[in-house]
Formats: C-alpha cells, structure tokens, sequence
C-alpha cells in the first residue's frame, strides 16, 4: 500500500524498520509513525471500541481523536498516529480496557522555562507567530504535539491562491520547509527554543506571569515543564467534523486531514477506491491529491444544492472524470468489519433523504471533508469569553485587531481563532506574535502592524472571503462590546 | 417559573435534589432554584466517596444510616446511581495514628459497624496494587460496606423523581435576595421572577454564606479549593477507596476504569481560588506513586477544582436558624456532604414536613458555634 510514483513528491523507499505488530514481525519505513506503518502492511483495525466492541481504526490521523489507542513496548493508550515508528518496538492491540503498563518509567524531574512569549501549535499561524515575534527580539518557546513542524502545511501538495507576500504559488508543503528553515535559523540564534512531540497540558495558577504545563515525550520517556510566559499565542488549529451514519466507525472512515497526512506525509495509500463526502475545498483539494497518488475516487457527495469550493479545483476533478454529486450525502457505510461500500442518496431542497434515490457504491474508504471545529479547550479553561459563531466554525473567542482575546497577554490565530486558510492563519500568526512584542516593550512596530492587517483585510475581499469576512466582522463586534 | 411554594430550595446539588425529592413526596409543593445546571457545584466535582468510619459519633451514624438508604436508592428512584461497596482502606502510618483509630474502631463497632484493623502484610490482600511500604503504613482500617456513588447520575435521579412528584426544578436561575417579615422568610427574589413562601432551604454550598447574608446571618464558613484529578482508563485493578489522614491522600478506580482522586497541596490557604496548580499534579503524582509504583506509566487526563465549604469543626450546619423563621440551614459539609445527602435530606424533611427535630439535628445547629466545647471531626480527607 505504498505510494511510490508520485508527480509532486518524491516517495524513494526510505530505511527499512522492523518491529512487530500481534508477535509478528513485520516491516515500516524510517519517517513513519505507528499507525502508517500499519497501515503500509493492510493493517486498518488498531483497536476495538469499549463498549460494543466494534473494530476501529484511526480517524483524525493527527492526535485528537483516541481512536488509534494501541500498547506500545508495554505502555497503553499511546495514539499510534503520531507516536514515531522505532526498530524493533512491540506494538499489540489493547482488549479492551487498558493493562497496567509493564515497561520501566523513565520519567525525568520537572524543569523551569521563563519565556517572553509561548507559542502553541506550529503550524502556518503558530510557526508565522514565532518569527515574527522573535525578530522582534522577544524570547520564544514554541510547543507541538507532532514530531514535526508545520502542522497542517506538511501535507498540502498543491499550489497557493492568495497575496504573494503569503506564498501565492508555492506548495503547502514548501512554505512549510520555508517556515522550517527560518525557525530553525532562529533557534540556532538562540532566540526560539523549539519542542516537538510535546503538549501543553492547561493553565495554572500563577500570580504575575501566565503558567503552563507542557509534557514531552523522547522515546517514552517524558518530562513535565513549568513554562512560566507572559504572553500565550494559542495557535492550536482544529479538529475535523464527525458526520453521523450507521458504520461511521469502521475502519477506512477517515477524516480528509488523516487521508492527506497518510498518502502526502508518509507515502501510505489510505485505500484503493475512495468515496469522498464534501465538495468544499478540502473535499476538492483532497479527492486531487487522491487520483495523483494513483487511488480511484468513487465520487464527491455534497449536501448542499451547489459546490462549496472553488470552481478551478471543480474543473480539475471534472476533467479527470470524477462525478460531483450536490444535493447528495451519505446515508450509510456497508461492511461488516471494515468498509466495504456505502450507500449514498440525494436529499431534496430541505436536506431530506429522498425515497428510493439510495444507490450501493463499492468502495473501501470514506473520506469525510465536511468542516472542521476550532481547538478551544485551551482558551476555555484560561477563562477566556468564548461566543458561538456558526461561520467560524462553532466556539471562538472574541479578539481585537492585535488577535488579543478577553484575556490580557492572551492572544489567538489561526484556525484557533475561527476556521479559514493557511495564508490567513499565517498574517494572523504574524499580527499576534508582533502585538506581543510591542505588549511586552521589545518592539514599537506599529506600523507594520497596520501593513499586515491591510494585507489579512485584502485577503479576506474576494467573494471566497465572505464567509470568514463575517465570522471575523462578528468577532470584532463581540471583542468591542466586551471592551466597553 | 411559579410564583408562591410552601418550600423553596435555593441550590440544585446532591443535597438540593435529594430534599426536593423527599418534600415532595410527603405532597409539599417544592421549587428548586439553581443558578448553573443540576450538579454544578462541589456535587459535580467531587470524589463521591461513601465512607462510615468517622471520628465522631454523630456522623459516623449519619453515614451508616445514609448507606442503608444507598443500597436501595437505585430501585427506590428507578434509575442506577452506579452505587458499589467497594469499601475504605484507611492507611495507619504511626503508633499515635494508631491509637487514635483503635478508638475511632470501637466507636463504630458499638453503632454495629463492621471494621477491620488490617496488619501491614493485609493491605495488599485488599487492594494489591498498594506498596506499603511505599506508603509508609504500619497498618490500615477496612470497612468492607463503605462505598462510592456517582454523583452526577445520584443528583439527576433524585431530580427526577422530585419532578414526578410534583416539585418544580428551575436552573439557570439565580436567588439575588430573601425578603423577610417579622423575622419570619417572606419571598425568595430570583434573576427570573420572585416566589412567596415560609420555608427557604439554603443548601447553596459555598455560596450559602452570601444566601445566609441576605436574611442576616452570618456563617462560619470557609471555603477551600480542592483539586481533584482523573486518570486514563485501565481495567479493573481494585474494588476499594484508598485514604490517608496523614498524607490527605484518597483514591479509588472507577466503574468506567479511571482513577481519580485528590490531595491537598502543602501550603494551600482558604479563599475563592478556582485555577487548577501545578504544585497539585506534581504533588498528586508523586504521592499516589509512592502508594502504588505500577501507576507511573498511567497519564492523567482530566483535573480540576471544586470548593470545600468549611465549618470551624467540620461538620454541616442544618435546621431552622434562630430568629429567622423558616430559614432552613443545609451547608458547611466540609468536603463529606455527598455521603451524608441521604440521612440530611431525611431528617430536614422530618423538620420541615412534620416540624419533627432530632438530637443530630440540635447537635449540628448553627447556635452551637456559640458554646465552648465544639467536638471536632478529625477524620477528614483532601
Ligand atoms: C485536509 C485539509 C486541507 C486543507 N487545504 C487547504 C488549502 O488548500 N489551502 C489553504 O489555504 N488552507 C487549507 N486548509 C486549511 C489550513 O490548513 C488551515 O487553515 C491551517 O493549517 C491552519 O493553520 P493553524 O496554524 O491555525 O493550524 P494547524 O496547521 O492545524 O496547526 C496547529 C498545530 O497545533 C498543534 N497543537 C494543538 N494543540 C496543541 C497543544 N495543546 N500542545 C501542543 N501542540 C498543539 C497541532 O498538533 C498542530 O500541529 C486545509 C485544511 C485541511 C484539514
Ligand atoms: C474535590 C472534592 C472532592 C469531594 N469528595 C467527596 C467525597 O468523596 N465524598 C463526599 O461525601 N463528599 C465529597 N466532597 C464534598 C461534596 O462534594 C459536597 O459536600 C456536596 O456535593 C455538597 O452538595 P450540596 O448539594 O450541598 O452543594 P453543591 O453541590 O455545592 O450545590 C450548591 C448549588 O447551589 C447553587 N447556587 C449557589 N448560589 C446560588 C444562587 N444564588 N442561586 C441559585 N443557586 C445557587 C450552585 O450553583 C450549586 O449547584 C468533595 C468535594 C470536592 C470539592
Ligand atoms: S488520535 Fe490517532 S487517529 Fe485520532
């Protein structure tokens, strides 16, 4: 199930790893994590569920959902997903509830870390707002869950739209090796400390400065940072949409973000014949990215009477034959232990099923492509106001210009900050991580302050910017209410 | 929302929804007033441990009274409270620990508690996880009767049932004034309307002290943070809540397989502080380790804090307040108000219903802060 043929990516077979899955050994690739190794070899089911104990395999594909929970060299609970695959590790399918642990623990004591400015999230917005708040001269601590940088940028192979200023042109992917190398420039300065494979937990309590708990795992081992700041850029993206449908557990139902990690990131083909539900952008983008790594897309279904994306990546599926259905969803997932096909049906102008439209289609993947939820527990738990705003995606916090929230020294960006595109999350992480500088008296720039936000107003003014242009205009409305 | 009621309830935890329910069975017409949901205060954030052995008699008899009602209570209410005897193994560290818990045994003993005094090579028989020497222990109680409920599906029950008896449960409505005439309760003011009544219940937690405020009285209460922590889940490993006095250690496995449990921080001081501390993790982890090595790879998922509403004794403040007639006080319960909610709500009914007062009652009245010898609870945890 490897992708080796690929117009964009150069997929060379990497160094071969073993290590064994149920006793048996079998065989990864240096770069893969857990799950994608598993994967490679047909290995979909990764654990079953508590209750009914049904099969499940992993949804997400980037750390947020549980689903992927297996006993790694006699640690439970690890999420296979992002945990990296190493030679010679015992990985086993947990019954059930979790055994004790059997390993040793290798934990290390607690360290101290006083920075300026902690950074959480490194992608576009996160990794924008720690360069441009380390030029500034602040002190910088940047914090992700993966073991690479880049978050949702590594896996984007197609060209940008947008400014030029935001990398109009270039492919996700390379913007995020861009980023990369200007960070890893900055660190080697001395001016940002970088941490992978590391999550920040939750706020303290504190007196002066903000406090955060961050825990890193090396080779399971791990070690718990007080990280004492005083500003916070929450940068922590969001989490893919759930649809609800009888099957919508089974393995090979997957979220677009976990289908483009596993064939654009490690080189895993998620399936043979993809049945893609959504036609925004994702949907389009993704069901692309599918026929390129040479996997059949059955078809695009949307609820909505019309295509949510944008026309040129309509086109480009269209000309390669694939059918976009509107007004059509899902209705239910067949197979009894994985997908083995679905059953779609068109919905009449009040998005209700209508009778005898149903039609089997073979398959065994779905992608689902329909929204993703900002990632706010963080600002939750801070105590930040948080309003519910449907074109943002759901919860948000009110911020003002400078991306600050509620909270003073608490900033936001990105997808974090109401859901939209990598180039908007990129200007937004710039603003936020400037503004923190000039909170903190290591910069003056107010003036570019204001040329970003010119540059993030003219992004949002096309008619594909509308959507985000309200929930932004919503957000700003909120923000001034609460300042008065 | 009504406008008049013979009772009105100001506060929708376990202690409110328990006495909703028994007001309303004896046909009093009951309405509970809430200002968050059902279970949003310490009844939400509590370890809902059920523990009988105590220092002092008075709540020693109220907790075994209270287990009798427990091990009903699902079949009384129709619904599973998840309600499991489990028992409490109470770690000893030190000959006058000792001393003290031989006098607390027979204490229990003579109210028919069943109680044992565990050798040290015994405590791994009850929960084999434990290191104890890890733990430091030279030996430990067990009362094989004491349990665990769950708190939020208890409060919902009793919630339940209080409404299909009649009694009207408002939440997200909150009590800004009590008016009184004549020294008696007058009317509750609420954010959404006022009701007339006689009889309010202040069992508002923390909280109650600025209800008290409204009629003037003043009580001793202070609240505490208390911070409290779950683990992933694992499978099961040990029926038993483990406590310390000593170390304010407790911890038990939950039905759905996580552990959870609490510790006070070292130097922590009274007040209204809400955010979780790092000190607590650092300090629950390394605590709870000691007691059982084999935890060290299990990650914790959730944490966080809930208040203690302390009396200068620990134990609650209940009954009619002098000179304010028709105040009922329900509060103060000092970090053991769940385990008690069935016997409190039992005898408050008694007192409200058929004006019937008891000697437990007179004992934990507010007027007893006025004389000198106050009994302390010693046995308190977390
Ligand atoms: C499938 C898909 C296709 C897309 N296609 C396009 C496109 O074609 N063009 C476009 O402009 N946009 C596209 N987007 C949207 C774009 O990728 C996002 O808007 C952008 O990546 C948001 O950037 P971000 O930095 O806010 O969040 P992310 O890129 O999601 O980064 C957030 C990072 O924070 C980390 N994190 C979160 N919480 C913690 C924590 N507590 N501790 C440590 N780390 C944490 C996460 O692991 C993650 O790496 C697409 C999105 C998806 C899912
Ligand atoms: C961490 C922790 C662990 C604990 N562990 C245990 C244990 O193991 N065993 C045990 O027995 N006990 C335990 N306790 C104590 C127990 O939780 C409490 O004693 C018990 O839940 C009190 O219930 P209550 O109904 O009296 O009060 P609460 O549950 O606090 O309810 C009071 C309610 O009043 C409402 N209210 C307040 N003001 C107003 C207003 N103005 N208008 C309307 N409504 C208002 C609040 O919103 C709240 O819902 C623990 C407590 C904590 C914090
Ligand atoms: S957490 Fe691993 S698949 Fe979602």
């Amino acid at each position: 199930m490897r992708i080796r043929a690929h117009p964009i990516i150069d997929f060379k077979k990497r160094a071969e790893l073993p290590f064994y899955f149920q006793k048996k050994k079998l065989v990864g690739e240096d770069g893969d994590t857990i799950a994608s190794a598993l994967h490679a070899t047909g290995v979909r089911t990764l654990t079953t569920s508590l209750k009914y104990e049904s099969p499940r395999g992993f949804f997400c594909g980037i750390g947020k959902c549980s689903s992927c929970l297996m006993r790694v060299n006699g640690v439970p609970n690890v999420r296979t997903c992002i945990a990296p695959l190493k030679e010679g590790i015992l990985v086993e399918m947990q019954e059930k509830l979790a055994e004790l642990p059997d390993a040793e623990f290798f934990g290390e004591p607690k360290k101290t870390i006083d920075v300026d400015v902690l950074i959480v999230g490194a992608g576009p917005a996160g990794l924008c707002a720690a360069i441009e708040s380390a030029t500034q001269g602040a002190s910088v601590l940047i914090v992700d869950e993966n073991q690479c940088v880049g978050g949702q940028l590594v896996k984007q192979t197609h060209k940008f739209f947008g400014s030029k200023q935001e990398h109009a042109g270039t492919r996700g992917i390379d913007i995020a090796k861009e980023l990369e190398n200007d960070l890893r420039r900055l660190e080697c300065e001395g001016k940002i400390q970088v941490m992978t494979d590391a999550t920040v937990i939750g706020c303290y309590e504190n007196d002066k400065k903000h406090r955060f708990g961050v825990v890193e795992r090396h080779e399971y081992k791990s070690r718990l940072y007080d990280v004492r700041c005083d500003a916070v850029i929450l940068a922590c993206g969001a989490m893919e949409n759930m649809l609800l449908f009888p099957g919508n557990d089974l393995p090979g139902v997957y979220g677009a973000g976990a289908v483009q990690t596993l064939m654009n990131v490690y080189g895993v083909k998620p399936g043979e014949r993809v049945l893609m539900v959504g036609a925004g952008n994702v949907g389009l983008i993704v069901s692309y990215q599918l026929l390129q790594a040479g996997i059949a897309v059955d078809r695009v279904v949307e609820a909505a009477p019309f295509i949510g994306g944008y026309n040129v990546h309509a086109a480009k599926l269209r000309r390669c034959g694939v059918l976009i259905q509107t007004s059509h969803s899902i209705k239910e997932v067949c197979g009894e232990k994985k997908v083995e096909g679905a059953v779609v049906v068109r919905l009449d102008e009040n998005w209700k099923p209508i009778k005898d439209s149903e039609e089997y289609i073979k398959c065994d993947t779905i992608c689902l492509a329909v929204g993703l939820t900002p990632s706010t527990r963080l600002l939750s738990q801070i105590g930040v106001n948080l309003e519910f705003i449907p074109e943002a995606g759901g919860y948000v916090a009110p911020h003002d210009g400078a991306m600050q929230t509620s909270v003073k020294g608490v900033y936001v960006a990105g997808d974090a900050s109401g859901i939209e595109e990598a180039s908007t999350a990129m200007i937004e992480g710039k603003i936020a991580g400037l503004a923190s500088a000039i909170l903190l008296g290591r910069s003056k720039n107010k003036k570019l302050l204001a040329q970003y936000r010119e540059e993030l107003a003219q992004l949002r003014a096309g008619p594909f910017g509308e959507k985000p242009r309200i929930a932004k205009e919503k957000i700003a409305k909120l923000a001034e209410a609460h300042h008065a | 929302m009504k406008s008049k009621a013979d009772v009105v309830i100001i506060g929708g935890g376990v202690n409110g929804c328990s006495l909703a329910y028994r007001l309303a069975k004896k046909g009093l017409d009951v309405v509970v007033v809430e200002k968050k949901y059902l279970s949003s205060g310490a009844t939400g954030a509590c370890g809902a441990g059920i523990r009988q052995q105590w220092s002092t008699r008075e709540n020693t008899q109220l907790a075994i009274q209270s287990v009798k009602i427990f091990e009903q209570l699902s079949s009384e209410l129709g619904q599973d409270i998840e309600f499991r005897q489990g028992g409490y193994l109470i770690a000893v560290h030190d000959e006058k620990e000792m001393k003290q818990s031989e006098k607390n045994v027979a204490m229990q003993r003579s109210l028919g508690l069943k109680v044992d005094i565990l050798k040290p090579e015994e405590i791994t028989g009850v929960v084999p996880i434990l290191d104890v020497k890890g733990m430091r222990a030279i030996g430990a109680t067990f009362c094989p009767t004491d349990g665990h409920a769950n708190p939020f599906r208890t409060t919902f029950a009793y919630a339940d049932a209080a409404r299909k008896h009649g009694a009207e449960i408002n939440t997200h409505t909150t009590v800004i004034d009590v008016k009184t005439a004549k020294k008696a309760i007058h009317a509750v003011v609420t954010d959404q309307g006022t009701i007339q009544t006689n009889v309010v219940v202040n069992v508002a937690g923390i909280d109650s002290k600025t209800i008290a405020e409204m009629v003037k009285v003043k009580l001793p209460l202070t609240p505490f943070r208390k911070e409290i922590l779950a683990t992933e889940r694992l499978q099961p490993l040990f029926e038993a809540m483990v406590i310390s006095f000593k170390d304010g250690i407790y911890f038990s496995q939950q039905k759905e397989g996580q552990i959870v449990g609490g510790i006070p921080i070292p130097e922590e001081k009274g007040g209204y502080k809400t955010m979780p501390t790092l000190a607590f993790l650092s300090h629950m982890a390394q605590t709870l380790t000691r007691y059982a090595p084999v935890l060290k790879h299990v990650n914790v998922l959730r944490h966080w804090t809930g208040f203690y509403d302390m009396t200068p004794d620990a134990r609650p403040i209940l009954g009619e307040v002098k000179g304010v007639k028709g105040f009922i006080q329900c509060s103060g319960f000092s970090g053991h108000g769940f385990m008690i909610s069935p016997m409190v709500s039992f005898l408050l009914t008694e007192l409200i219903a058929e004006q019937k007062t008891s000697e437990v009652l007179e004992s934990l009245s507010l007027e007893r802060f006025k004389g000198k010898n106050i009994e302390k609870e010693l046995s308190v945890v977390g």
